[in-house]
This record gives structure tokens, sequence and C-alpha cells, in this order.
């Protein structure tokens, strides 16, 4: 009776397993990726967004003129197979003539021109107004596959923005009529990237499937579905169940922890992301306050131990400990600058002679990262600066420093991806940058003057000499580079760039 | 009768706005909606944009009045984070929700009820030292860490559930169960002490009198009075699931009303965090209500007062 009952039960629990065992195991089987994110996916318009998710995405969906080699920084033709200076102002780009919409049709310079003069029309209100209209007039037919931009201004990052920012939409696509409508592609892209969108269902699930019209080299897996699962726990279960194949940002810890199980890989490579402490040089906070004294900011930046907190919180794999303001593989990110090695006992001579011999009180800002906050907290308190740490969300921090109450801040910087020092340069010193605490107009017109020339190397020279002075003036303490960190189920190979970007439509299976 | 519901029902539409006005000045106060919107690494002259797309750039006071005209009018407004009218997104997420909190309920009654009743009949006993444990265990414990170890539990180690996601009624029961366990505690102890006092009543000794025993006595005599209060106590435990879900839909991914409330309030998204607030307000009181309607209809002795 009693073999019975368990034979039975044993039965009924193979029965639930088989029955119950959801279809949904990730992986070569079904030729499907599944790829886990945490940021809601809300609008798969890269025109209308910016976040991180959004960049990956776009990847699959949408193309660009020309792509940009994350591997040695060269722009690569995309959509356009060639460009030419006709002069300073203009610029003629060759379209390739084999490039389809996800909707059949073939792309031409008609949809090209409306793109780049739609972004630009105040009535968009595209997420890249901004930055094309720093350089962009109008963009022009010349014939089936040819567009002319006439520029604005003269903008070293012109090519560039064209690689990473703008993708090409059809004629029409936000016009019906006189109507216009800025979410018509937020929920079914027609774009003419290696992935179309099958399904989206938006904070929840999007379905992609291999585009077989698509110009450039087809990726190897048929099916990506990118779910929205916001606890990372949970995303972790979902892993080792085989209910996902992917999952990036993961923290160190938890990617240590399952790397040990078998059919998981950690995998740890670059991130273009830095932190940094920003000092309120200038005094926009506090007049008269210590930190206006270079001998002070010298001494916090001698005060911080940051090979350690490269090495023991963010976790040594990809991270490095940083001396510039600025990311050491960006465009004009010179290493050339005086270092302030960890040295404490320097720290407290440098704050005596600042007339600060028993330190003093600080409030120090941060928004995440919370044990390096604290790292950073313990090192400055050990040379005697009462630090009192702000820890609050990235939007009261934004408030509170465009009220100009911050005199220091634990501050971080992804640049979009973008391998270039103009893109953490431009938004922490400028004029108009809140961001900008260090007051000098010196630092801000080489940064100026960078962004007006063509010339690569008379940009270098900009860029050398405004971060050599940051570094010779102590603006920031420059803290540590970013790692970042995936967990991908064994059977996936997902190769890593340089810039951190993730680039699913390059995966594929062993 | 229709007196007090049209009074309780003032109170609440009171509440709920009320509830809307605080949660309205402490989100202005604590985020800009703008940077919230345009992402962490956005060009100040986006975020400017925003700023003026979305009339953030207006008074506070002009805002709120703004929205609240809205609201008397039927206009619910639109989401700044979902870009979506308010109305839409709360009716394609409600029926998850309902579902997800009557799930959990019935997980509630089918433990809590039986538990509460085997702990009153054999009071001092170790049945009842071990309702007592695990009452105060499911109250001690966590509903995150509970959700995350079922998960491990039943649907990685023993993959009988799927992780997360809401697509089949499988999806629903390892969250109704958390989701659930929370309220056995007050529910099985109600029941445990309504029952001890209705089995030493006197109608109840007049039943035993009469040669009613087991079953009969229990069901028929005892139950149905011990069960008063547990009903008003489902009530409002309804009403907390439904506002309560937060944690339980964040950790299996469901996309239901308590996930959209999280979303909202990490996107500042004030004009859908404000009519949830207002709803589940709204569903609270109603469920409080509902209690005492329940209560009435099931003890004459309150009918006739």
């Amino acid at each position: 009776m009693k073999v019975r009952l368990i034979h039975s039960l044993g039965s009924v629990m193979l029965a639930s397993g088989l029955a119950f065992g959801h279809a949904a195991f990730a992986g070569p089987q079904d030729d499907t990726l599944r790829a886990a994110m945490s940021g809601e996916i809300l609008n798969l318009d890269y025109l209308y967004t910016t976040r991180r998710e959004y960049i990956i995405l776009a990847q699959m969906t949408d193309a660009t003129l020309f792509t940009m080699n994350p591997a040695n920084q060269q722009i690569e033709p995309g959509v356009a197979s060639s460009y030419e200076f006709v002069d300073d102002m203009t610029i003629d780009v060759q379209l390739r003539d084999d490039v389809r919409f996800h909707d059949g049709s073939v792309l031409s310079a008609a949809d090209v021109a409306y793109t780049y003069n739609w972004i630009i029309d105040p009535s968009s209100e595209s997420h890249a107004q901004a930055l094309i209209s720093r350089w962009l007039d109008r963009a022009e037919v010349l014939d089936e596959h040819t567009v002319r931009f006439h520029l604005a201004a003269i903008n070293p990052l012109i090519i560039r923005d064209m690689a990473q920012r703008v993708m090409l939409r059809k004629d029409g696509s936000y016009h019906q009529g006189d109507q216009v409508d800025h979410d018509a592609m937020a929920l079914n892209v027609n774009g003419v990237g290696p992935y179309r969108v099958v399904r989206f269902n938006p904070g929840v699930e999007l379905v992609l499937e291999r585009f077989d019209d698509y110009f450039g080299d087809a990726p190897e897996i048929g099916n990506i579905v990118v779910r929205n699962i916001p606890d990372m726990g949970t995303q972790q279960a979902e892993l080792m169940s085989g209910g996902i194949n992917w999952m990036f940002n993961v923290p160190l810890d938890v990617a240590r922890s399952l790397d040990a199980r078998p059919g998981i890989d950690h995998l740890a490579g670059p991130d273009l992301r830095v932190s940094f402490i920003v000092l309120d040089a200038g005094g926009v906070a506090q007049p008269d306050g210590p930190l206006t004294d270079l001998r002070v900011r010298q001494a916090m930046n001698h005060a911080v131990n940051k090979p350690e907190i490269a090495e023991f919180l963010m976790g040594g794999g990809a991270s490095e400990p940083i001396y510039s303001a600025c990311h050491p593989v960006q465009f004009g990110c010179t290493q050339d600058v005086p270092r302030y090695e960890y040295d404490p006992d320097r720290a407290r001579e440098l704050l005596a002679e600042a007339g600060y011999p028993d330190g003093f009180s600080l409030d120090l800002w941060a928004y995440r990262e919370r044990p390096n906050a604290e790292a950073i907290m313990a090192d400055l308190e050990a040379v005697g600066i009462d630090i009192n740490l702000r820890y609050v969300q990235l939007e009261t921090l934004n408030q509170a420093r465009a009220s100009q109450d911050i005199a220091a801040y634990i501050g971080t910087w992804g640049s979009s991806g973008v391998a270039d020092t103009a893109l953490i340069a431009r938004v922490h010193f400028s004029d108009t940058s809140d961001r900008h605490l260090s007051g000098d107009d010196q630092v801000v017109e080489w940064v100026l003057a960078a962004e007006q020339t063509a010339d690569q190397d008379l940009r270098f020279d900009y860029y050398q000499q405004a971060i050599t002075r940051i570094a010779e003036q102590a603006y920031w303490v420059p803290l540590v580079s970013y790692s970042a960190d995936y967990l991908v189920t064994s059977d996936l190979e997902f190769p890593l760039d340089d810039d951190g970007v993730p680039r699913l439509q390059n995966a594929r299976w062993k | 009768m229709l007196n007090y519901i049209l009074q309780r029902v003032g109170l609440a539409i009171a509440v709920a706005f009320t509830v809307s006005l605080a949660a309205f000045l402490l989100l202005n106060i604590a985020t800009d909606p703008a940077y919230a919107i345009a992402g962490e690494e956005a060009d100040p002259e986006v975020i400017e944009q925003i700023r003026i797309r979305y009339g953030l750039d207006r008074p506070l006071w002009v805002r709120y009045l703004d929205w609240l005209t809205g609201v008397l009018r039927g206009d619910f407004g639109v989401s700044y984070y979902w870009n979506k009218p308010v109305a839409t997104l709360v009716a394609e997420r409600v029926g998850t929700t309902l579902t997800l909190a009557f799930s959990a309920l019935f997980v509630t009654i089918a433990i809590a009820i039986p538990l509460g009743a085997a702990a009153a009949l054999n009071r001092n006993t170790w049945v009842d030292r071990l309702a007592l444990w695990l009452a105060v265990s499911a109250q001690a414990v966590p509903n995150f860490w509970l959700g995350l170890i079922l998960i491990i539990l039943f649907a990685v180690m023993i993959p009988i559930f799927p992780v997360s996601g809401d697509h089949t009624w499988l999806h629903f029961v390892l969250p109704a169960f958390v989701l659930g366990a929370s309220s056995v505690p007050p529910v099985m102890r109600l029941m445990r002490t309504g029952l001890i006092e209705v089995m030493g009543s006197d109608y109840i000794r007049t039943a035993r009198a009469k040669g009613y025993r087991g079953q009969t006595l229990l069901l028929r005599h005892a139950l149905r009075n011990a069960l008063l209060p547990v009903v008003s106590v489902l009530a409002v435990q309804l009403g907390q699931k439904v506002g309560g879900s937060v944690i339980t839909e964040s950790i299996f991914a469901i996309n239901g009303l308590g996930r959209l409330a999280l979303q909202s309030i990490l996107g500042a998204d004030i004009p859908t965090v404000q009519i949830l607030i207002f709803l589940f307000a709204l569903v609270f009181v109603a469920m409080n209500l509902l209690a005492d309607i329940l209560n009435a209809a099931l003890d004459p002795r309150i009918r006739i007062r």
C-alpha cells in the first residue's frame, strides 16, 4: 500500500513537472535568445529616448548612416557607402541602394533627408534635436541615393553623431496629412536594422525576429525576446531555471556567485562609465569655502584610495583607477597629467598648509554605489575632513545642484557609450551646465574650441590642455572606471566591446 | 443604512483627494519629473524641452488644480512616463491585479480558516501551538524573501511553476501564496478567538444538549457565528491586496497595478501615481464599507439595529 502510494505520488510529481514545465526554455532549441532588463522598455523609437536600454534595442531594430567600430573607434560605412566634404559647410553622403525598411520598401535619399530635417524641426521635440541642431541647417535630396547636408556650424562630431544618434526613418513616418504624431514609431518601429519587431508589450516584453532583407551581415540568432523583469533576484532565478539567457548590469557579488554554477558564465568587460568627485573650486555653493583652495582639493585627491575601490568594491576585473577627468579610451583623454597617488600623510600636510590642520566639515552628495561613497567618506575622514554623506536619489541631487547647493558630489558619467572626451567635457565644463563648478573660464574656452574645429589634431590639443589643467587644479577627484558585468547561459557566445555597449545582435550559439 | 453608506462614500472621496494632494506635493518636492523622464545623461536642452512639453514649468498649484478639474471631468490625464492616458494604463492592468488579489484571498481563506478552527478546537494542545507558530512565522517573513525562496524551491529546484510573468494561471500560484500568506496570521487568530468564544456560548451548550455533535454542531451553529468578525477582516484584507501587491508584483514581474505604482513612483510619473493612490484609497474605504454591509447581512442583530 505504502509503496503504491509513493509510486503514485512520484508519478503525479513527474507528470506535474512535465505538464507544468513551461516551454519557455531559452536557447538554441528554438533559436531564441531571451534577455532580461530591469529598466522598463516603453518606447522603441531612439529618436525619442536616451537610456542605455534603448541604445541596446536601437542597435537591433535600426541602422545609421555610418557605424563606429568599437574595437578601433574608426567610422565605417553603414547605410551610407561614403561621404565627401564639398566645402567646410557642405557634406554629400552617398547611400547604398539595397537598404530596405522592415515594411519592405527601399530606403532612398528622401527618407534620410526627411529624418534629419524632422529631427531639427522644433515641432519634432526629438531627444536628438539639441545634438543635431548644433551643426545641421538642413538636409537636401540630390538624387535617389545622394543626400547633401548643409551645415549650420563646423563640428568635429558630425559623422560620429550620424553614426550613433540618428536612426533612419521612412519619409513621412511622423506625419499623417497635417497631423504630427511623435509616437508614430514608439510601439512598432519601422527601421532598417537586423531585427524587426514582431510584438511589443511596453514594460513587459519585446519580441524581435531576424530581418532577412537586412543589408549588412545577417545576425546568427533568429529571435530575440527582451523581457522586463524589475527584480534582479528574479532575473537570477530565471537564468538558473533556463527562462533567460542573458542579463546585464549584474552586481559583482551576484555575478561571482552565479558564475560558480554549471551552465552559467560571468562575463566582465570595460564600460565607458567613470566616477569622480566634482569639487566646488569656483565657490558656486560656498563662495569662500575650503574647496576654493587648491591645496585642499589636492589633499582630497591624495586622500582617496581609488586603487582599492577599483579592486575590492568595483571588482577589479575591468575597473581601473583613473587620473584624468574622462575615460582613458576616449579620444582626447590624455593620461599625461599630474597624478595624485594615495598618500594620506601628504593629504594631511596639504590641509595643514591650507589652514585646516583640524580639517573641516563637508556635505558630500552621492546617488549610486553606496559602498564606494562610504569608502570615500572613510578615506576623507581619515585625513581629518568631517564628511556628512548625503546619499539621495539622482533627481534630488540634480535639483540640489541646479539650486547651487552642492559643494561636492560623487558623479558618474557613461558618455552614452561614445569614446570621445567631448561627451563628458561638454556637459561638465561649459558655462551653461550646473555641473560645472570649477569657475575656470580657460577650461571652458578650450572645451568649446575643441567642439568648433574639425581638425582632429587641434581637437586633441585642446582636450589635452583642458584635461591637464583640470588635473593640475584638482577640480575633480577622478575615481574609477566601471566594469560591465553580464551573466549568460554557457551555450551563448556574447562578444564584449571596448565601449561597454552590449550588442545582442552579435551574439551566437556555441 | 443609506445615510450611513452615503456618509462613508463621502468620507472615502475626501480621504482619497487629501491623499492625492499629499502625494502630489511630496513627489514634486522629492524629485523633478523632467529629470526622471529625460534619463540620467540627457542634455539640459532636452530636460527643458520636456519641462515645457508637459507643462512642468507652471506653478505647483496651477498644475494641481489642472489635474483636479480634469479628474472631476473624468479626464485622468496622460502619463509622463508611459505617454498614454492614465485611464488606459489602469484599465489594462486592473484585471491582473484583481486576479492576483482574489487568488491571494483564496489562499488566505484556505489556510487561515481551517488552521484557526483546528487551533480553537484543540485549544492549548500541540495543534494550537503549531498554528500559533505558523501564524507568527508568516507574519515575521517579509514578502520579498518568501517570494524569492518559493521561486528557488518551486521554479528553480523543482520546476513546477514559472519564475515570473503573468501569461497563465500557473504564473499566479506562487505570487498568490506570497500575497495570501501575509494575511493568514490576523485571519487565523481572529477565527481561533471567535470560535473559542462561540464554543463557550449558551446556544452551543443548548445545541449540545439537543444532541448535536461534531461537524453539524461546528458547521451549522458555531462556524457561521465565528465567521462574522472574520468576514469584515477579509474584506479589509482584500483592499490591502489590491493596493499592497507592489512588492509581490515586482518580484514576479506581474504587470499589474502594484508594479505600475512602483514604476510610476520611480519615474516621478505624477499623474499615474495620483490616480493610483486615489484608487487604492477608494478601494480600501469601499472594502471597509463592504465589510460593514456583509456583517449586517450575516448578523440579524445588526440588521435589526
